[in-house]
């Protein structure tokens, strides 16, 4: 033995080791849990961080330096953003601060129910739809009726004839949404209805509502779930347009399209009366958008690479 | 093709006779007298009576809908509870601005969304693209008065660069109309605009994947005539279904648009019949905006048989 091959990489002459290969592929962590989801979803963690505070906000709404968003003070009417009122004051004196913070209230509760309801609903509609043949036809040619009404002018329309409350305007705008929902619900279902494992449980004897239960609807809930955030940000936004005009939600409620609606007389010489409450319906909106975008791309990869 | 287009256009029918009676039967599912619900709080019982009798609500209920639908159909729209006038001359008065908004909202974004979408197509995963698709959902979110009240803050009261509201009609003269409409359908556009982008831009990843693109490549096109003649012309059919569709967005949103700029079109009237409840004049509306919806989407509908040799019924 000669003195070179005592080393550890002792090689028998003629061997040839491969050069090591360079690390091509980065290592995959595969990320579990909750935490794990939100930093491979970036989106979906911003949105819903931003909606979590703004619902924060509107829960303890009382308890972050707001006075009574109703009281008037006549003596201090439209100051302007100062460190006594940290958005100024309306026409009546009413601290804007105060208003937005509470207004935030109505904006949600007006999207998450409205999202709510159009979900059910719509779900409700279009599994019948989707499995009821007679009523399929019938169903269908009315949400197509109601789909041809622009959204904001059939919840106009439904406003108009109605007193303005929280409950009518989310009455009308879930009204508006729901054709949409149902046209979903019953594209999945039939074509899920298609699926060999439906099938399957077909031929093996599962009753209907069985199979509704076990293969459809969970199958549906992810595009569902994507749908109603969507849903949830158009109701914020056409809950706002319709406090703007007029027909939304009653004036002693403070809503932002109500503040905005107040202070559209004067918004050449005060804009921040329209300022504050337009930047927070924005950041809302926004932050559910974010949330809708983050769950469609992580509940649907195929999607996610085009839009 | 022809009988395609055919059942297409009777297809409609249904569709706008379901419009026509959900628009008309509104009045009897909201809660109480549909002649105590149009008077208002204010009304007597006479005045209650009068209404009841002009608008024809003591007659069955089909009854009163023939009729209607009779004189829908002949262009007689009603009348106005507050004016007295005929509802179709009040919309025709008030239709120029809002048909004008609409038309250069809508060519505005045209030109503005499918260049985007494309450049974001042909570099996608660039920081151009994820500046582009940032955008979109930023545009997509901004409620349409949000930015409306910042452009005009912004160009109208600061710069002082155009007008801050009104509405010269286009009988005198192309710029004074113009100069009104230039903010309001910046403000009208952006939503329809993020919108039309995100959809360009989808349907043109999927078409450069195809193997004529690699063809015209290989054949030594140049980037412009692939990316605009090649692709953007195979890719054309899902993007004009979103721009029909998004014609709802554009009405719903003028409605708001006209509000914030002062415009004397079809929205103020809607707002302006909401607030002195004028019920015949939003069912007017109402009514108009959706035959407008449905026949632009119904000649989008038919114009892809007839330029799309792909397209086969």
């Amino acid at each position: 033995m000669t003195p070179s091959t005592t080393t550890a990489q002792a090689l028998r002459p003629g061997l040839v080791v491969a050069p090591q290969l360079p690390e091509l592929l980065r290592q995959v962590r595969v990320r579990r849990g909750i935490l794990g989801f939100l930093r491979g979803h970036p989106t979906v963690a911003i949105g819903g961080a931003l909606l979590v505070c703004l619902v924060l906000i509107g829960i303890f709404a009382p308890f972050l330096g707001t006075v009574d968003p109703t009281a008037l003070a006549p003596a201090k009417r439209t100051r302007p953003p100062s460190a006594d009122f940290w958005f100024g004051t309306d026409l009546l004196g009413r601290d804007i601060y105060s208003r937005v913070l509470y207004g935030t209230r109505v904006s949600l509760t007006v999207g998450l129910s409205v999202a709510a309801l159009a979900s059910l609903a719509g779900l409700a509609i279009g599994m019948v739809s989707g499995f009821v043949r007679w009523a399929d036809g019938i169903l269908m040619r009315f949400m197509d009726g109601l789909m041809s009404i622009p959204p904001i002018l059939l919840a106009i329309a439904l406003m108009a004839l109605t007193r303005g409350s929280v409950g009518n305007v989310i009455l009308a705008i879930t009204i508006a949404e729901v054709p949409r929902v149902s046209r979903l619900v019953r594209g999945v279902v039939l074509s899920l209805r298609e699926q060999p494992y439906v099938d399957a449980a077909v031929a093996s004897g599962t009753r209907t509502p069985m199979i509704i239960l076990r293969h459809i609807l969970p199958n549906t809930l992810a595009p569902m779930l994507v749908q109603a955030t969507y849903i949830c940000a158009s109701a914020m936004i056409v809950e706002a347009i319709l406090s703007f005009i007029g027909a939304g939600t009653p004036p002693t409620i403070p809503s932002w399209g109500n503040i905005m609606a107040e202070g559209r007389a004067l918004w050449q010489v005060k804009p921040y009366i329209v300022f504050f409450p337009a930047a927070f319906l924005s950041v809302t909106v926004l932050a559910v958008n974010l949330l809708g975008d983050g769950l469609r791309d992580a509940l649907d990869p195929r999607m996610a690479k085009n839009l | 093709m022809l009988s395609y287009i055919l059942r297409r256009v009777l297809a409609t029918l249904p569709v706008m006779a379901i419009v026509a009676l959900f628009v008309f039967s509104l009045l009897y599912i909201a809660p109480g007298d549909p002649a105590v619900v149009i008077a208002g709080d204010q009304a007597s019982p006479g005045d209650v009576e009068r209404i009841r009798q002009s608008l024809g609500l003591d007659q069955p209920f089909l009854v009163q809908f023939g009729t209607w639908l009779g004189h829908i159909l002949r262009g007689d729209l009603g009348t106005s509870i507050f004016t007295g006038l005929p509802v179709a001359a009040m919309i025709a008065q008030r239709i120029e601005p809002t048909l004008s908004l609409m038309a250069i909202t809508l060519v505005l974004t045209i030109l503005v969304a499918v260049p985007l979408g494309v450049v974001a197509a042909w570099k996608a995963g660039s920081l151009l693209d994820r500046a582009i698709m940032a955008f979109a959902v930023f545009g997509f979110s901004l409620p349409v008065f949000v930015v409306g009240y910042v452009l005009a803050y912004v160009f109208a009261l600061e710069l002082e660069w155009l007008p801050v509201q009104g509405y010269t009609p286009l009988a005198r003269g192309v710029w004074p109309w113009l100069e009104n409409l230039i903010l309001p359908s910046i403000a009208l556009g952006c939503v329809y605009i993020a919108l039309i982008a995100r959809i360009t831009r989808a349907a043109m990843l999927e078409v450069l994947t195809q193997d004529y693109i690699r063809t015209a490549r290989a054949k030594g096109l140049g980037q412009g005539d692939i990316l605009f003649v090649h692709a953007l012309k195979n890719a054309a059919v899902p993007i004009v279904t979103v721009i029909g569709i998004g014609i709802a967005l554009l009405i719903g949103g003028a409605v708001v648009t006209e509000s914030v700029f002062a415009i004397p079109g079809l929205g103020r009237l809607t707002v302006d019949a909401i607030l002195r409840r004028d019920y015949p004049v939003i069912q007017g509306i109402v009514l108009l905006f959706s035959f407008v919806y449905v026949l632009v989407n119904l000649t989008i509908d038919v114009a892809y048989t007839l330029i799309d040799p792909r397209i086969r019924y």
